[in-house]
């Protein structure tokens, strides 16, 4: 058995979105069973499946936020305060 | 519109032949052999059972004092018309398949033949079911292609075993010849039973499945023991009484 990610479309300018997961033994298998698991209400006029063993994994690690980089977590209290205060100086 | 007794005869063979079938797949709700297949099999389940609705409501559009749901449980069994493999109870999963394989063959091939019906809303009913019906055939067959190349003795064994019976699909109702004189059948059983052998035996060559099909003997052993579709099989009594357990709880409930 392989396991493939489902994803699917609506129909207009919507993006393809993650729907599900589903076991098959091979992908026409697959898009035949993908049918029944995923799409019988209409609920997408695109399909895709992707066999999970082709999905590029990001581990934890490789995810962890650097705890060291401060700057980039720009949330714009710097320049608020800076802009604040060049207002009351104004005022 | 008014329906010749020939007609309603044949009809009801169709209808009793999905119901049936439609009701004894049901039974592997939740117990499918993976969880895609459980949704699969049961979403093909359903279809039977709405083409037997379908067909049920044709024949009861003149008697609208009748309930559909008593119609289609309530019989007395003499009274159904459905075939054997429909009826039968197949308990092991390589059963079920093949039999699915077997009658979605012959259901392709029945509402085909009911396209060019006469009777309009049937030409049409065949067109909707057609849709749902290349999916089963699919179904079936990948499936099968599949699990043929190790030559499982389960399956070839459940295909020697059904196989006679499934050849039961094309013993003709009394009534068949007023359905074709009527032009609301357009093929008789007997021609759509030569399509389905072929049909069949290509599958089984494509696979290289090594069947014997069956003797003339066998299948008209099949014919005998249904009686023109007038016989129920053994255990059809205890799967109408499964299937009568809700409606007899109270037969006047509306759902």
């Amino acid at each position: 058995m392989h396991r493939y990610e489902v994803f699917l479309k609506k129909p207009g300018r919507e993006e393809f979105r993650h729907a599900g997961t589903l076991d098959a033994p091979d992908p026409e298998m697959a898009m035949l069973l993908a049918r029944e698991t995923h799409s019988r209400r209409g609920e997408g006029a695109e399909m895709w499946l992707v066999d999970r063993e082709h999905v590029l994994v990001g581990d934890d690690a490789h995810l962890a936020v650097n705890d060291d980089k401060p700057h980039r977590h720009n949330d714009g209290s710097l320049v608020a305060a800076r802009r604040k205060q060049e207002r009351e100086e104004r005022a | 519109m008014t329906l010749s007794t020939g007609t309603r005869e044949y009809l009801l063979g169709f209808a009793d032949d999905e119901h049936m079938i439609g009701a004894r797949h049901t039974s592997w709700i939740g117990l499918g052999p993976f969880l895609e297949e459980d949704l699969a099999f049961c979403s093909i389940a359903q279809d039977e059972l709405g083409h037997a609705i379908a067909l049920y409501e044709l024949l009861l559009d003149d008697q609208p004092d009748t309930d559909l749901d008593a119609f289609a449980m309530l019989r007395d069994p003499v009274d159904y018309r459905s075939c054997h493999l429909a009826e039968r109870e197949c308990g092991a999963w390589n059963d079920s398949l093949v039999r699915h394989w077997l009658y979605d063959r012959a259901e392709q091939l029945r509402w085909t033949s009911l396209l060019e019906s006469s009777n309009e809303r049937l030409a049409a009913l065949a067109a909707r079911a057609l849709r749902e019906e290349a999916f089963h055939v699919e179904h079936a067959a990948q499936f099968m292609a599949r699990v043929a190349p190790s030559q499982p003795a389960q399956i070839l064994e459940s295909i020697t075993t059904l196989l006679p019976i499934a050849a039961g699909i094309w013993d003709a109702v009394a009534g068949e010849p007023e359905a074709l004189a009527d032009g609301v059948a357009t093929a008789s059983s007997a021609q759509l039973a030569e399509q389905w052998e072929l049909a069949v035996r290509t599958d089984l060559a494509d696979w290289n499945l090594d069947i014997e099909w069956p003797d003339d003997t066998s299948t008209a052993d099949v014919g005998e023991a249904q009686g023109a579709r007038r016989r129920r099989s053994d255990g059809f009594d205890e799967l109408q009484a499964d299937l009568r357990k809700v409606i007899d709880l109270d037969p006047s409930a509306r759902w």
